[in-house]
């Protein structure tokens, strides 16, 4: 019986179970066998047990299938990056700055006063909203009387020097250049900040009825400091109150400009830090002159400081090139008043040629660098000399302008417009020229970068001369650009990496490589150096860590990698393999299924007939 | 971008000259005609990286779309397409959905302030179906459902030259001269859906400015944003001295910058380094015992003729 039940066992069955043969059976006995509810013998496991094993492989197949699509993610820290980008959103970053205002030869002894009138000028001024890059100061007043005693009031965090009574004194003012008494109140406050934080000093000097003037003048240092002299300043309080306030706010905070903050379209420094500025000598028709320039000196005598002044905002270089045969696209038309020819300031955004002028062929820039533009043009024979006119019918002094982001453009006319007949001279500009063109290039590069171009400002309460500096910007002017820098590429690194991370989150298949990864710890690391020495005050080593921050964040944003038109979604992934797996998958599973199903019908048969053969 | 398989193919007439009407008038590879990306470099994948600014670092400038967020930028596309897809090269597809993506992308990263999208296909309409970033415009010369043609046959080259729907903006930009203000809105008027055989559908929900205020020379013709120097930065003439240029260079005095200062030192630094490495030394005076030699060549000669005996003596004794 074992012998018959076992080769009926080993048969392979097409699901119709219960079709033994019943004839082999000792079922004779009992007159009751049915053998559709009973079997005599015990159902074999062989089956089961095969088609369970071919599951139970396919299942232990699985985990090796999903390892080999996996792919390799590096893990970003998300919630670095999404409380990076909180914090910079909910609080402003502010810079430590010390305000301190020296009243000379003033007779009252109230400084607790002053201090508190200028306190509200100032509050006034700032609309008390705190703007990214804003200075958070302290305010401390000093008032020397004419017989040199001083009554003073300092501010919460008073700077470690303090002003020695009697150092200035009153007849220092008034009397020569503007420049030496820069540098003599340079050596009053040249220790003060050497620390971290920065002290601005304004210095208010009421003289006794000198020449009989009445005028008061006012001058911004070089350094970090301004001086407003005159007579009969202790009667006009409110207006000397004012003035400073002014100066604190307006040229010490804010630059010199009316807006607070500078808009994107004046930050032109390239994405890795880099600026690389161009300098192109056109000669629009050399059949007629050509002239030539030493560069190499202009570069070192009067562009090395510029550059060397502003290292903690950009990386910058310099390259510079002699173009031929470079016309203009504009037109201009011959002024008989002006004995010249004269284009317009409607004509100035079709004045750069792009067709002819190749001025976007450095090998040195790479490709995130921002490159800046700027173009001598030396008119032909038939144009010279070219003059700008401006919309009030003026000419224009600089016969120059810029493009934000581009560059700037300054129309250089020879000295003498007649044409040799015969073959053209080559003429190199003379220094005189040179300085003169570099002076107005100095003015378009602090256009470019958000400050005005002349050395001047005028408010309602008078004029404010700016002494100007070879560097191309004054000191204060650098702190504010250092200030502003940091709170731009502060914002901008943290935008593209939630950017970045929106992007990596969007795309659950795309393959994160570890450079990536590692250029977002980096930056991360290096934003909050920035904002912790901005905080400490120290503003050219935020400026380059922000800088760095910045860059990193865009290395990584802009990985070469990270194409989502070369990585496929799940369902892709999906849709590849289910035909090598399903069908089969189905019929496995099935099977499976169908063999536990049959199992238990032949036992439960089993059972019967042996509850049965038991009861009998 | 271009497939440029027509300038210099067999079939061509006229090699390296590709014409924009029969009349032969103007060859648009005439000179100053720069293409960036031709031939086989011009697939959905280099397309959406110039978009996206995903280079490889090697990648040159003038391959790069170099645009920052005052920028205005001109797509023009053209060639076969249909329903959400514009055909690349005859073996790829550019689809609606990809080009969405790129320009959200292009819109977070700043990469430019307003974008105007020009399709010239079939079913042209359908390819920016999908765009939702502020600050686009775009015009399809067809709807869905509908073909865009061609404009005329040249029967000397043997295939048509211009499509309709770029014909006629052509023609527009040739009735203007340099100081007319003519508007987009102008531009769109003027296209005629008989003339078209299409119907030409802009869509302008994602762009803020009214049409007819802003001049078509936002998009075309290279124009620039300017800003008038008012006046030069007089740094150099409150200097008494001779020009600056031909007196010496004076010490700066940054207060903050003394270890710039030290680094700015180097030679007395870098050779007390090298005295301390008796190596670099010894080799350093030989150098320097050799450049003050005068007859270099004698001495060369003398040590071979040396070396010879050498040698010869030396295997004479083995």
């Amino acid at each position: 019986a074992s012998a018959v039940a076992s080769s009926n066992s080993g048969e392979p069955m097409e699901g119709t179970s219960g079709s033994l043969n019943p004839t082999t059976d000792t079922s004779g006995i009992m007159p009751e066998f049915d053998p559709k509810t009973m079997r005599s013998s015990k159902p074999g496991l062989k089956r089961l047990f095969i088609t369970t094993s071919v599951l139970f492989s396919f299942l232990l197949g699985v985990p090796f299938l999903w390892k080999s699509v996996e792919i390799y993610r590096s893990p970003l820290p998300f919630h670095d990056i999404d409380s990076l980008s909180d914090q910079i959103e909910s609080t402003p970053l502010r810079f430590p700055c010390n305000f301190h205002a020296v009243f000379v030869g003033f007779r009252s002894t109230d400084a607790d006063n002053l201090r508190s009138q200028i306190q509200d000028g100032i509050n006034q001024l700032t609309h008390l909203s705190p703007q990214c890059g804003s200075c958070s100061f302290s305010l401390s007043v000093t008032i020397q009387n004419p017989a040199e005693q001083c009554s003073e009031t300092l501010g919460h965090n008073p700077s470690s020097c303090s002003y020695r009574c009697g150092m200035i004194k009153s007849n220092d003012f008034g009397v020569g250049l503007d420049d030496t008494v820069d540098e003599s109140l340079n050596d009053v406050f040249s220790g003060c900040s050497a620390n971290s934080r920065k002290m601005y000093s304004v210095v208010v000097v009421n003289k006794e009825n000198a020449n009989g003037e009445d005028e008061v003048k006012a001058v911004v240092g070089k350094r970090r400091h301004a001086w407003i002299v005159g007579s009969g300043l202790e009667e006009r309080n409110d207006d000397m109150v004012s003035r400073v306030s002014e100066i604190f706010v307006k040229m010490f905070m804010n630059g010199g400009r009316d807006e607070d903050s500078i808009h994107g379209e004046f930050m032109p420094v390239g994405s890795d830090g880099r600026i690389v500025l161009s300098f192109s000598l056109l000669n629009s028709n050399p059949r007629d002159w050509v002239y030539d320039w030493d560069f190499q000196r202009i570069d070192d005598a009067l562009l090395a400081p510029v550059t060397k002044a502003l290292a903690p905002i950009a990386n910058i270089s310099v390259e510079s090139q002699v173009l031929y045969h470079t016309p203009k696209s504009s037109f201009s038309s011959w002024d008989e008043q002006l004995q010249s020819y004269i284009f317009r300031t409607s004509d100035l955004p079709f004045f750069v040629n792009s067709n002819e002028w190749h001025l976007d062929t450095s090998a040195g820039a790479s490709g995130r660098s921002k490159i800046l533009q700027f173009v001598v043009y030396i008119p032909s024979g038939s144009e010279c000399p070219l003059l700008l006119q401006l919309p009030n019918g003026e000419i224009s002094k600089t016969n120059g302008f810029i493009s934000p982001m581009w560059g700037g453009v300054i129309v250089w006319n020879p000295g003498n417009c007649d044409k040799d007949s015969e073959s053209p001279i080559r003429n190199t500009i003379s220094p005189q020229d040179i300085e003169q063109i570099v002076e107005i290039f100095l003015g378009q590069f602090r256009q470019l970068f958000g400050f005005k171009s002349e050395a001047i400002y005028t408010s309602v309460l008078g004029t404010y001369k700016i002494l100007p500096s070879e560097r191309g910007f004054t000191e204060w002017e650098l702190d504010v650009l250092s200030r502003k820098h940091t709170c731009f590429n502060l914002h901008s690194c943290s935008t593209t990496l939630s950017s970045l991370s929106k992007l990596v989150r969007s795309l659950p298949r795309m393959i994160i490589k570890d450079e990536i990864g590692e250029q977002v710890k980096y930056s991360l690391k290096a934003a909050k150096l920035a904002q912790s020495n901005a905080s400490l005050g120290g503003y050219s080593s935020s400026a380059s860590s922000s800088r760095e921050a910045r860059s990193l964040a865009e290395n990584a944003f802009f990985h070469p990698s990270i194409m989502s038109v070369s990585y496929f979604s799940y369902e892709h992934c999906f849709a590849v393999y289910s035909p090598f797996f399903l069908p089969v998958v189905a019929h496995v599973v099935l099977a499976a299924l169908r063999e536990w199903k049959r199992y238990r019908q032949e036992k439960a048969k089993y059972l019967t007939w042996l509850t049965r053969k038991k009861t009998a | 971008m271009l497939a440029d398989d027509m300038a210099c193919n067999a079939r061509n007439e006229y090699p390296a000259q590709v014409f924009n009407n029969e009349n032969h008038k103007l060859n648009l590879y005439g000179d100053n005609v720069e293409v960036d990306y031709r031939g086989y470099e011009v697939t959905v994948e280099n397309f959406l990286r110039v978009l996206t600014g995903r280079h490889e670092n090697a990648v040159p400038r003038s391959k790069r779309l170099l645009s920052d967020e005052g920028s205005h930028i001109l797509l023009y596309m053209t060639g076969h397409g249909g329903d959400e897809f514009l055909k690349f090269q005859d073996a790829e597809e550019l689809q609606s959905h990809d080009l969405a993506d790129a320009v959200k992308q292009m819109k977070e990263k700043r990469r430019f302030k307003e974008l105007m999208i020009m399709v010239d296909t079939c079913q042209a309409a359908t390819l920016f179906n999908q765009l939702q970033s502020p600050g686009v415009l775009a015009i399809g010369s067809s709807l869905k459902g509908e073909n865009s043609y061609s404009h005329h046959l040249d029967s000397d080259i043997g295939v048509s030259v211009v499509d309709r729907f770029t014909y006629y903006t052509l023609a527009f930009f040739e009735r203007l001269n340099i100081y007319d203000n003519a508007s987009l809105n102008s531009l769109f008027r003027s296209y005629d859906p008989k003339l078209l055989m299409s119907t030409a559908y802009y869509r302008t929900d994602l762009y803020q400015p009214h049409l007819v205020e802003v001049p078509v020379t936002n998009f075309f013709g290279s124009v620039m944003e300017t800003i008038h120097t008012n006046s030069a930065y007089k740094a150099f003439s409150s200097k008494t001295s001779n020009s600056k240029i031909n007196s010496e260079m004076p010490l700066n005095q940054l207060s903050e910058d003394d270890e710039l200062q030290k680094a700015n030192i180097p030679n007395d630094e870098l050779k007390t380094e090298k005295q301390k490495c008796p190596y670099t030394q010894m080799r350093v005076d030989l150098q320097e015992k050799l450049e003050k030699l005068e007859n270099v060549d004698t001495v060369v000669n003398l040590s071979i003729a040396v070396m010879f005996i050498v040698v010869m003596v030396s295997s004479s004794l083995l």
